[in-house]
């Protein structure tokens, strides 16, 4: 299961892609409200609806994916708070995109223009959101975490064509 | 420097991987639109919403692109990672082209209730495109640890592997790698020597040479970031003394091969490591 959300069966861990979702999504919806209530139009008001639905659909999936990538990462390194923040975050952002779907439920295929509460609703979601995926990409660029796990086979037999000393394979699977 | 601004150094975060979210996730989205409104759903709403969500991810596609060509414009020529690289580069290109042209055939039609077939088709395409593309470059950082601490060191990464034969060696067993204005203060080179690949630092005006990999999870110490006379692996943040190859900073545990070198002469050289290392 553990492997499975971790993405070895793609090559690939799963969490980044599957947070491309809402990390885009959510602020584009936000920036079609803005839009709507400018124009008056129930076509923007539609698209940031079911950007906000198909980014939380997709928020719902990438959190095991990211607990699953979390769970590997030893309790002393920095990046294990770092990994507490980023969680808290992003459930805390995936319950308030939550929220603003339901009250946009209703009248969505009637409304013209995007109302004070679900326009708030997604300007603290879309905030919460940046500091979040600021935090993850730090735990990536920044902590190396998810970096040369599923690749390690690979730049070990490099590194020994190179004549590097490499630790023998039960020592460096850590 | 324009170029570290478009890597996001400053930032301590790589830009184009923040950049991409949205044309990979717009065009994701804008195609399920479009079959919303083929299924029959949301009428002329949802054609238009199909075409804001492209135009959207055309401009942050085009962004996307600039910051994605600064941060190739640093991976080494030899790196395993960099024929994909080129690919996801194309690739990426292509899917714009296709994206304008996309929007430009449905700017004439967006009073109709579903989206016309050739645009559809267009769509199926590009997502299909940045399918492929988004995976080779999810594979550059998390396979090839492409941009993965970058920020945390002043000098660009070296741009080619140094390729030096030992029957080019000395009798005393030092060959030329460079020349020494190659190798300024702070700055690395990647060496190979016959088969064996080495980093060499300039600190303090003296050189030091050491294995290329670290021992943890095989990191490239050649693109490492240097405080005094230790090296700190871009991957994992490992550190070592470049003087005596010792861990000084885990998760590496084992202490790294080194090599001598020297200058002399206007040149570089290090010493052909003997087979027993």
């Amino acid at each position: 299961m553990k492997d499975f959300l971790q993405g070895k069966w793609l090559k690939h861990p799963l969490h980044p892609i599957m947070v491309h979702i809402p990390t885009a999504l959510w602020p584009a919806s936000l920036l079609f409200d803005l839009l709507a209530n400018a124009r008056n139009d129930n076509a923007l008001v539609q698209a940031a609806f079911y950007m906000a639905l198909f980014g939380w659909v997709a928020a719902l999936g990438a959190i095991p994916a990211g607990i699953a990538d979390w769970i590997d990462i030893k309790r002393e390194k920095p990046a294990w708070r770092l990994g507490v923040y980023h969680m808290v975050l992003n459930i805390t952002a995936t319950l308030l995109w939550g929220i603003n779907l339901l009250v946009r439920w209703g009248d969505v295929s009637t409304a013209s223009s995007v109302g004070a509460l679900p326009l708030g609703l997604s300007i603290a979601g879309t905030l919460i959101l940046f500091v979040s995926g600021y935090l993850g990409g730090r735990m990536v660029y920044h902590y190396g975490i998810g970096i040369a796990r599923l690749s390690k086979g690979k730049w070990r037999r490099i590194a020994e064509r190179g004549g590097a000393r490499v630790p023998k394979k039960e020592e460096s699977a850590g | 420097m324009i170029k570290h601004l478009l890597q996001g150094r400053p930032f301590g975060h790589p830009l184009h991987p923040i950049l991409n979210h949205f044309p990979i996730a717009l065009f994701v989205i804008s195609l399920l639109f479009d079959m919303a409104t083929l299924f029959g759903y949301g009428e002329n709403a949802l054609v238009l919403a199909s075409f804001y969500t492209m135009i959207l991810g055309v401009v942050m596609g085009v962004l996307a692109s600039i910051t994605g060509l600064a941060d190739y414009l640093d991976i080494r020529a030899d790196h395993p990672g960099k024929r994909n690289a080129t690919l996801h580069m194309g690739l990426n290109l292509a899917m714009l082209v296709l994206y304008a042209t996309n929007l430009n055939l449905r700017n004439g039609d967006l009073a109709s209730t579903s989206t016309p077939i050739l645009p559809f088709v267009l769509s199926l395409v590009g997502v299909g495109i940045i399918g492929v593309s988004g995976y080779l470059g999810g594979q550059l950082v998390y396979d090839e640890g492409v941009g993965v601490g970058r920020h945390l060191r002043d000098a660009d990464a070296p741009p080619q592997t140094l390729k030096v034969l030992s029957s080019r060696a000395g009798p005393d067993g030092f060959v030329a790698v460079a020349e020494e204005g190659a190798l300024p203060e702070g700055a690395t080179l990647r060496v190979q020597v016959d088969t064996n690949v080495m980093a060499v630092a300039r600190i303090e005006g003296k050189t030091y040479a050491f294995q290329e990999f670290c021992t943890h999870r095989f990191g490239p110490l050649s693109e490492g970031n240097f405080h005094g006379y230790e090296v700190q692996c871009p991957w994992h943040q490992s550190c070592f003394d470049v003087r005596t190859g010792k861990v000084t900073q885990g998760p590496a545990k084992l202490d790294l091969n080194v090599y001598e070198s020297k200058v002399e002469g206007g040149k570089v050289l290090v010493r052909v490591p003997n087979d027993e290392q």
